[in-house]
């Protein structure tokens, strides 16, 4: 008679295919509680007209259906704030690749100092995003550094409204962007050029080739995947751009710097439009789930 | 130009260049330093003050004791009106919850990344695309979840989401740490009758303690640079540094001097911990993809 054995608690720690599940659970855990049942619940509440002052509690609210979906497109504000956010990052992230690439590039050989300038480089990197929107802050008001080397560099007094005039707003939120992220592509780029091999390069410069031509034919293909990886991470997180006009200009002047975030936490914690801020975040979520699963494939290796 | 004065021409340009990127880089720094230990009356000169000329301590002071202390002390007599309470708060829950979310982080990542590493199993791209996503959105249904439970403005409810955000980049820096381990000292263990857990507990871990140190300062400054998180499910109990940052900035007067004085407490352990694994950021910020 063959005794049909019992499955053990310990079978957990013995049996491969089970210690592959339990490996997975604490995670499962923590992501389905924290962020799976919100999103199933943002559903509901996207689809009715709930304001705190009015009802406590969500469930209370009235039920509008999938016609608040609708309604987003007609929030103007919200759409602006998508336009503004996706300038931004057009603006942002080529200035960034080509400052941060030819960075890495002239640091590519060995110089005297070169150790002690890079890690001054990277500085910017390392401070909270928070802390950079505040320095910037502190640089561009009215009676700051940047009017006063201005002042300096024109001899005469310069006060450019910096952070009162719509457009130069926008610019300071860029600069400080590119200010904190340009060291990240100068950090990948560098690691790039360095594992580029040499062999090909020289090979290219004894048959007779210039050095722009090399680089243009032999080098830039070799950096292809690092290049198209820190476009792609940047391009991402440009999208979310929440600190820097939250310290600097608070959203300001008028709506001139509301990004996608900003504006979101605006007519959600200052407004207090419950259902359609939940509605629009619904909508972002969507969209760029789908985006991100298409981009992140560079990164799958 | 021959090819010697070329080298000449782009040696004194690669100088010039590094030094006004350096410029660029440390400047915003500078001044941010130099203002937190600027006196009230030279926060905002109609003339710029390019250093302290009445160096003050005061901002400091204020940070950590009591406002009547530092009146008493001589500091600031007219803006202490705006200042409620010390940061010594914000900055103790800063330490734990950046500590504890980046334990559950670490945790729970590791764990998975074994198992995605070593079983084949699932989702990892799941993670990816959701680090892809804006907190912001992520986080108004959140808010509406916490409400519900009551967990706004609670220690709990921030570590947890601490332990959540960067569980990707464990998953992926933890998972490119196991790959490089060859698979045949997993089956060795096996074969010497070691069971799987015992195998990763034993055999594994100690192996990858490096990486997991890494990981873990890394997660550290990404829990410690966060703003958005915080600013949306604390209020007044929970809060941590850089929604205290925001605090001292209201319509009523800009503090500058004791805003920077936090602002450099809170740059120190980043500047510090990530100058520390700067050989390893490449690889952290690009999830592995880059070994750098």
């Amino acid at each position: 008679m063959v005794e049909k054995q019992l499955p053990r608690l310990t079978d957990w720690f013995r049996v491969p295919q089970k210690f592959k599940t339990l490996l997975i659970i604490p995670v499962q855990i923590i992501m389905n509680f924290t962020a799976m049942i919100p999103f199933a619940l943002t559903w509901y509440v996207g689809m009715t007209d709930w304001t705190p002052q009015f009802t406590t509690n969500w469930w209370e609210a009235t039920f509008i259906g999938p016609v608040s979906f609708l309604k987003v497109a007609n929030d103007t504000l919200f759409l602006e704030a998508i336009l503004r956010t996706l300038t931004i990052s057009a603006v942002v992230v080529p200035v960034e690749f080509m400052l941060g690439f030819t960075m890495a590039y002239v640091f590519s050989g060995r110089f005297f100092g070169k150790k002690f300038l890079t890690l001054a480089l990277v500085a910017p990197m390392m401070v909270i995003p928070a802390v950079g929107g505040w320095t910037f802050f502190l640089m561009f008001v009215e009676s700051g550094p940047v009017n006063g080397i201005l002042s300096m560099l024109t001899g005469s007094k310069v006060s450019i409204p910096w952070l009162t005039n719509p457009t130069y707003a926008l610019l300071t939120i860029m600069l400080v962007d590119i200010w904190q992220w340009t060291p990240f592509i100068f950090l990948i780029m560098s690691a790039a050029l360095l594992s580029v091999p040499q062999e090909p390069i020289n090979a290219a410069y004894v048959l007779g080739a210039t050095k722009w031509y090399t680089f243009r034919k032999v080098t830039l293909p070799m950096l292809k995947r690092p290049m198209i990886i820190a476009l792609i991470l940047r391009a991402i997180e440009s999208l979310k751009i929440f600190d820097y006009p939250y310290m600097i200009t608070g959203g300001g002047p008028g709506h001139a710097t509301m990004t996608i975030s900003m504006q979101l936490y605006e007519s959600g914690f200052k407004y207090l439009k419950y259902g359609s801020t939940t509605t629009e975040s619904l909508v972002i979520l969507i969209a760029l789930i789908i985006v991100g699963w298409y981009a992140v494939k560079p990164l799958r290796g | 130009m021959n090819g010697r004065q070329s080298a000449i021409f782009y040696t004194i340009f690669r100088l010039i260049f590094a030094f006004g990127a350096v410029f660029c880089a440390l400047f915003p720094l500078y001044w941010m330093l130099t203002m937190s230990f600027k006196d009230m009356i030279e926060w905002t000169p109609t003339e710029v003050h390019w250093w302290p000329w009445y160096p003050t301590i005061g901002n400091y002071l204020i940070l950590f004791f009591p406002k009547d202390l530092v009146v008493q002390w001589g500091f600031f007599k007219p803006y202490i009106m705006l200042i409620s309470e010390t940061a010594v708060k914000s900055i103790t829950n800063s330490l734990i919850f950046s500590i504890c979310g980046t334990a559950i982080a670490l945790f729970v990542g590791t764990c998975a990344a074994y198992s995605m590493s070593r079983y084949k199993a699932g989702g990892d791209y799941m993670f990816l695309t959701f680090r892809m996503l804006p907190p912001v959105a992520i986080l108004m249904p959140i808010v509406i979840w916490y409400a519900t439970l009551g967990l706004l403005d609670n220690p709990i409810g921030v570590i947890l989401l601490y332990g959540l955000f960067p569980v990707p980049f464990v998953i992926w820096l933890m998972r490119s740490f196991f790959d490089e381990l060859p698979k045949e000292i997993d089956e060795a263990a096996i074969i010497d009758g070691a069971s799987p857990a015992t195998t990763f507990v034993k055999v594994i871990l100690p192996l990858v303690r490096g990486g997991l140190a890494v990981t873990a300062l890394f997660i550290f400054i990404l829990n410690w640079s966060d703003l958005v998180v915080a600013l949306f499910v604390t209020h007044r109990v929970a809060i941590t540094i850089p929604v205290q940052i925001g605090l001292y900035y209201s319509d009523a007067g800009h503090l500058y001097g004791i805003m920077s004085a936090l602002g450099v407490f809170a740059i120190i352990p980043t500047l510090v911990f990530g100058l520390a694994i700067q050989k390893y950021l490449v690889r952290g910020l690009t999830f592995g993809a880059i070994k750098g």
